[in-house]
């Protein structure tokens, strides 16, 4: 799959100060219902003993995989990657089968578990503001620059280099640079991410490779068993016609003989 | 311009460019559609981007509106505008929520039932304004125009709601400062001669804040400015009894025992006094006082001090060294609301002192910009004549009890006291604009008594709020995306706020609103403008620009005041010794004024904004409301595993005056002898379908007490018990009971 990934987010936890800035521009550039979000506040609460205190947050959205999990367990295309890398969401498609939110290791893909027909909600980098020049509305208003976006390499790149420039500052560790196969979001945080409560994603590889054997096989495994069922049903079917036939016939002779 | 959407980008390059195209829109009511059109930000369609003004707090943003289809869709910060710098804050990102409010008020209400009962009936604009009208000019005329009082909270129409109090002809105005900033105002005009100096974060290496939460009382440029400091390795000590945001940020938070900042700060002063560590040369050419301070302030020793505020003598000591180490590099901040116990006066004039000594003067290269501008806005305005003379007292006391108040600041919660003691004389009517004063004045119970009192009560706002739920009529004001208000200089600029969408329902601007009243009670002569329009072309005649460019732009250029420094005190200079404090009977000096404290088994209650909520007026937006957390009762959890009590356990909270029920947030994040709540939950009106039911109020909590001085209310002052409650907090039905038209 070679695509371009363009897009990168830089999201530090030293400057985040949980203001829900971002989450309150969100819910309104994409229209999110109101118990739902496609963006959430990761943090470690308040920790240690009054008065030595640490606290510490990170808005949290889709990371926009590299390997995507989740497109390799939409069976019907509601989610793709785009030629930019961007994992869009199409409600169209979607069937509201939740297979994406087992499938995606970090649990970005919310479900309106108040709706009958349901379908779920996830960032999709605010394609339309993209597309005016412009950011995502969670980057564009963030008040301390707590989430910056640019281009997935020069994100990435200014990651090391703020790690680098202090170190006594942030673990030495960019989140979402290999995590789940690597991804388009990235962290540097003061402290461990597993505080946050971001997810301990260490696999280098996506575990989307081994997802597409199952998901990707299913529409042959589907057609095969559909093909070998309208056989069976077929040949029932023909049986059921044939012993028709056959007691016509028998009623037939019957009458005859009468 | 061509028939497709006009993207962000194109809008930004836009500039002063507006066309003359005058095809209406298809979907965008007629008058705001042609008037954007023509200035040039709306296509064919009706879709585009409009700048304007935020409301969602005092820090007024500029913002970007996008318009689809008739309605806002987005807001964003608008890059030009000083305060924004392209960024919206929680509350300015929500604010399209705010016009949309499902429980917004869309006709004028007169009430029908009993005041608090909430049954309203529908009335046209013309029944609502001619009674309005004939009850206050009843009023007038029964007992003399001081029978009337007028109250309102910072907003840009807050000019012509003066003009309508001053026309009238009454002494009694009440404001929202004295329950915010009259500490810190009133400080620093003695001091500095200025009101609010600004804090320039360019070169600042070291930063002092007094409980100035900029990490949720946010405002977004300030905010960011702070937060690029810290960034680049400046210094911030927080002194806080709460692990606030801020304090989360800081290179060091000092959870200073509450009351006591003025002996922290006034033994930094004596550190650096004593030692001389000031900037001599700066003090000598601009300070009052400095021959006297050091005996002022001898006795103020770090050892003196860590007795009282419980933090060791060595911090003190090095903090103050290592803040007259930074020079002019180093900001003491002003704060804002700091009306905290009757002392805080005098914390305020430490802080005017600290940044006097440190030389942070701005146009010197400092951090603290108190140079007067020149009189006046620049701008024009209508012609009117002269107000009529006043000769009856006011009721909140200002000068004959608190002379040193600004008559402009006022002592809001006296003026509440007086309607209740009838001295020295009876009010009996209350207009009230964009203000909730049952919720943000101290005991609420006291407010709501004053309000029995009141022969006639009006307000205007755009819900039902606490205020409007207990008024006479109600006069719903178009939200501050569908109106016009008086323009506002910021720096070298002046900006607009403009209707970016038709109002809703019968919704009118202040603007409107005040002329109309003012017209049916004879003070036409007052309101020389024809519409809001016109408005704001006679205030841009002295700029010679015009009103559409200012459309399109949202914003035009000032021609430029010079800077110079001068203090607009008595005396031309920065007055540490203060000769008019002293004429007053007060200290001419900073000093040391013991607060009263909590007796064993009650805490201090704390109050303090969260990024979520603005005051008393943003908690029924439903975006706000849909990332907020509980408001909760937060108390030290060491201290509420002592005494048996969990995380979620419902709790009565008791205070002289009042008792309310709330949940516990056990924390470690707050001092063991602290409590605190989130302010402005605890409806009373059921017009409120989301913030009704939510969490409960302070101000049934808060005791009332005003420093001598600066007229402030002490809200830090009010101390409670808190046990386990009996019964849960009971919710009741919500719902706006309408009758028909």
């Amino acid at each position: 799959m070679e695509k371009e990934h363009k897009y990168g987010f830089l999201i530090d936890a030293s400057r985040c100060i949980d203001c829900r800035s971002c989450l309150v521009a969100c819910s309104v550039e994409n229209n999110v219902p109101m118990k739902n979000t496609r963006i959430w506040i990761k943090d470690t609460g308040v920790t240690g003993q009054f008065p030595d205190l640490q606290r510490y947050s990170a808005p949290y959205h889709c990371m926009h995989c590299i390997d995507p999990s989740c497109v390799s367990a939409c069976t019907v295309g509601a989610l793709q990657q785009n030629k930019d890398g961007i994992v869009t969401y199409d409600a169209d498609r979607c069937i509201g089968c939740r297979y994406c939110m087992y499938a995606c290791p970090f649990e970005i893909p919310n479900f309106q578990w108040d709706q009958r027909l349901a379908l779920v909600v996830k960032c999709d980098l605010c394609v339309n503001r993209l597309e005016e020049g412009g950011q995502p509305a969670c980057a564009a208003t963030c008040p301390t620059q707590a989430i910056q976006f640019g281009s997935r390499e020069q994100m990435l790149a200014l990651a090391h280099e703020r790690i680098k420039n202090e170190p006594e500052r942030f673990i030495d560790h960019v989140y979402g640079e290999h995590e789940n196969g690597g991804t388009s979001t990235f962290y540097i945080s003061p402290v461990p991410f597993e505080q946050l409560g971001l997810p301990t994603a260490e696999k280098t590889e996506s575990p989307a490779h081994f997802n597409r054997l199952v998901t990707h096989g299913t529409p042959a495994v589907a057609a095969s068993v559909a093909i070998g069922m309208t056989g069976i049903y077929l040949a029932i079917q023909r049986q059921g016609k044939d012993n028709a036939a056959a007691l016509e016939d028998h009623a037939a002779a019957q009458r005859h003989s009468e | 311009m061509p028939n497709t959407t006009i993207s962000r980008r194109d809008f930004l390059k836009l500039g002063g460019m507006f066309s003359g195209a005058a095809v209406l829109g298809k979907f965008i009511p007629p008058e705001v559609a042609q008037a954007a059109r023509q200035a040039g930000y709306l296509n064919a369609q009706g879709d585009g981007y409009v700048p304007s003004m935020c409301e969602m707090c005092v820090w007024r943003c500029g913002l970007i509106a996008k318009v689809k289809n008739g309605r806002v869709v987005k807001l964003d910060g608008n890059p030009q505008h000083p305060h924004s710098k392209g960024r919206l804050c929680t509350r300015g990102q929500s604010g399209l929520m705010n016009t949309y409010d499902p429980d917004r008020v869309l006709t004028p209400l007169i009430r029908v039932g009993k005041r608090g009962e909430g049954l309203f009936r529908k009335a046209s604009w013309d029944e609502a304004l001619d009674l309005t009208a004939s009850k206050m000019q009843e009023i007038k005329d029964k007992y003399g125009p001081e029978a009337m009082i007028f109250s309102s909270t910072h907003n840009l129409s807050q000019v012509q709601f003066e003009n309508l109090l001053n026309g009238f002809g009454s002494p009694n105005y009440g404001t929202q400062r004295s329950l915010c900033f009259n500490a810190m105002i009133t400080a620093f005009l003695l001091t500095y001669g200025v009101e609010e100096p600004a804090r320039i974060y360019d070169n600042v290496e070291f930063i002092l804040m007094v409980g100035r939460n900029l990490m949720e009382a946010i405002s977004t440029s300030e905010t960011a400015e702070l937060s690029q400091a810290l960034d680049r390795g400046a210094k911030l000590v927080y002194l806080d009894p709460r692990f606030t945001k801020t304090a989360a940020k800081a290179s060091e938070w000092i959870p200073i025992r509450p009351g006591t900042d003025s002996a922290f700060l006034l033994a930094m002063i004596h550190v650096i006094v004593m030692n001389e560590l000031a900037d001599c040369d700066f003090v000598k050419q601009y300070v009052i006082g400095c021959d006297g301070i050091q005996d002022a302030m001898r006795d103020y020793t770090p050892e003196w001090a860590e007795g009282i505020t419980g933090v060791p003598a060595a911090t003190i000591d090095r903090i103050a060294r290592e803040y007259a180490a930074a020079k002019h590099n180093a900001l003491a901040h002003p704060g804002w609301r700091t009306s905290n116990f009757v002392n805080s006066f005098q914390t305020e004039r430490a802080i005017a002192t600290l940044n006097a000594l440190s030389g942070n003067v701005f146009t010197l290269g400092g951090c603290l910009s108190a140079d007067v501008t020149a009189e006046g806005t620049g701008l024009g305005a209508p012609s009117q004549p002269p107000y009529p003379r006043i000769s009856a007292l006011r009721l909140d006391g200002v000068p004959w009890k608190y002379p040193l108040v600004p008559l402009k600041l006022g002592v809001f919660q006296e003026l509440r006291d007086a309607i209740l003691t009838g001295e020295p004389y009876q009010a009996h009517g209350w207009f009230i604009s964009r203000q909730n004063p049952v919720q943000s004045l101290p005991d609420r119970a006291k407010t709501l008594e004053a309000f029995s009192k009141m022969d006639f009560i009006v307000s205007v706002d755009i819900i039902l709020n606490d205020t409007a739920w207990f008024s006479d009529v109600v006069l719903p004001e178009a939200s501050y995306l569908e109106r016009y208000d008086p323009l506002l200089p910021v720096g070298d600029k002046v900006f607009i706020r403009q209707p970016v969408i038709e109002p809703q329902g019968e919704a009118k601007s202040a603007l409107w609103i005040y002329k109309q009243l003012g017209e049916r009670l004879g003070l036409g002569d007052y309101f020389q403008y024809t519409d809001e329009e016109d408005y704001l072309r006679q205030q841009l005649t002295p700029l010679g620009a015009s009103l559409e460019e200012l459309k399109a732009q949202g914003y035009l250029p000032m021609p430029e005041k010079e800077e110079e420094i001068v203090f607009n005190t008595a005396s031309g200079k920065i007055e540490v010794y203060s000769e008019t404090l002293a004429r007053a009977g007060f200290s001419p000096w900073p000093t040391w004024e013991e607060p009263p404290q909590p007796k064993p088994g009650q805490f201090y209650l704390l109050t303090g904004k969260v990024a979520q909520a603005t005051q008393f007026g943003t908690q029924n937006n439903q975006l706000l409301h849909k990332y907020s957390d509980e408001p909760r009762l937060w108390l030290n959890a060491d201290v509420a595993s002592s005494m048996n009590l969990a995380e979620g356990d419902w709790l009565e909270v008791t205070s002289q005056v009042g008792k309310v029920n709330i949940r516990l947030h056990a924390t470690q994040a707050i001092r063991p002898d602290c409590v605190y709540m989130t302010p402005g939950y605890g409806h009373l009106s059921k017009g409120l379908t989301t913030a009704y039911g939510v969490g409960a109020s302070d101000s049934v909590l808060h005791e009332t007490y005003t420093d001598p001085i600066s007229g402030s209310q002490a809200l830090t002052q009010t101390f409670v018990s808190v046990k386990k409650a009996v019964d849960a907090q009971p919710v009741e039905e919500r719902k706006p009971l309408y009758l028909g038209e």
